[in-house]
């Protein structure tokens, strides 16, 4: 029985992914990226049929489990562009280490500021991190994977959509400013809005992606501890 | 034939996860295992003992398959749906604050480093894999 179901709902995502994949493909929209649409459609589903996540997780966790590789698998792409990671290496490394500093205690003392419990503190902390490793930071320090999933996903809208408006208010020019800002606040998604910026500026957004999820694994903690000790 | 070798190159990176979540428990790592295993993956393709043929195609697959497997992990967001209404909307307000401080921090303080060490360094630097001349920032 549990089988069963567990090929059910691993069924239901996958369908459910590539469905909204086709969608995405044909209009394009910030707003009808897979990961948002797939996942709202799986929750309103499961709400809708009085579904418990815990129920759902009986196939979930096998999906769940892929989250290890796949964040292992981010080294193809740094590999590639590795001269690019050697060419810039201060550049890459200074940028992304100081915005991540910033980005962490900016979120962690608003958070706190406006009295926030910790698990939503925790979960904040990771945001400018890519998914599957910003879901183990969140994990490992007491945070909620779900809620930063979320939050990582605002934190990636931010830049994808607002991305434009940051780079004029801020004046930031050059397409290694703009792609390190846009890979390492807002990963993934940033570095998909770098693409109208120019080449050096996607190779820079996604390296720059890389090393923040590498580097911040790293501050996240020590930032954690700080804070609660 | 290419799912097989697929199947077979998850499988290898599944291996580099574990290697790496091994080696995180043994060392006391305070980093998660499976940036132990990226980093290991990374030193051992620079060294060429793996070669990229061996890892291309599944780290390929899983790429661009990525946003799938959050899914479950997000979807427990149904347990926390109060996020969208009252205080929790204040959460995303300084979450969309923070993440502008971040972009704006990182690349001003990226580009004033590159300014600074292209000063120590004044050959010109070529950005290879792209061809492209590096823009004076």
């Amino acid at each position: 029985m549990n089988l069963l179901l567990a090929l059910a709902f691993i069924a239901l995502s996958v369908g459910v992914y590539l469905l909204m994949s086709m969608l995405y493909k044909r209009y394009r929209l910030p707003v009808l990226l897979p990961a948002l649409t797939a996942t709202f459609t799986v929750v309103v589903l499961l709400l809708g049929l009085h579904i418990s996540y815990e129920t759902y997780m009986i196939g979930g966790e096998w999906i769940n489990r892929l989250l290890g590789p796949a964040v292992v698998s981010l080294a193809y792409p740094l590999y590639k562009q590795r001269h690019v990671l050697w060419n810039n290496l201060p550049a890459v490394l200074g940028g992304t280490f100081t915005g991540l500093l910033v980005g962490m205690f900016s979120g962690l003392l608003l958070a706190l500021w406006f009295g926030f419990s910790k698990i939503y503190v925790l979960s904040v902390l990771p945001k400018s991190i890519t998914t599957a490793v910003a879901i183990q930071i969140s994990g490992n320090l007491g945070g909620d994977a779900s809620l930063t999933s979320v939050f990582v996903m605002i934190a990636g809208f931010t830049g994808a959509i607002g991305g434009p408006y940051i780079i004029k208010l801020f004046r930031i020019r050059g397409e290694a400013g703009i792609g390190i800002g846009l890979g390492t606040a807002s990963h993934a998604l940033g570095t998909a809005k770098a693409l109208e910026y120019g080449e050096q500026a996607v190779s820079m957004s996604s390296v720059a992606m890389t090393v923040s999820a590498i580097v911040g694994s790293i501050v996240g903690p020590v930032a954690a501890w700080m804070l609660y000790h | 034939m290419k799912i097989l070798r697929i199947i077979a190159q998850v499988g290898v990176l599944y291996l580099f996860f574990l290697a790496g979540e091994f080696l995180q428990k043994q060392l006391q790592l305070p980093i998660p295992g499976s940036i132990v295993g990226l980093l290991l993956l990374f030193v051992l393709l620079l060294l060429k003992i793996v070669p990229v043929k061996m890892i291309e195609e599944g780290s390929s697959f899983i790429l661009a398959y990525l946003p799938m497997f959050f899914i479950p992990a997000t979807a427990g967001i149904m347990n926390h749906l109060d996020i969208f209404s009252g205080k929790g909307l204040l959460l995303i307000g300084i979450l969309v604050i923070s993440s502008v401080i971040t972009m704006a921090v990182t690349a001003h303080s990226s580009q004033w480093i590159a300014r600074r060490s292209k000063g120590l360094q004044p050959r010109r630097r070529i950005v290879v894999g792209i061809g492209k001349k590096e823009k004076e920032a």
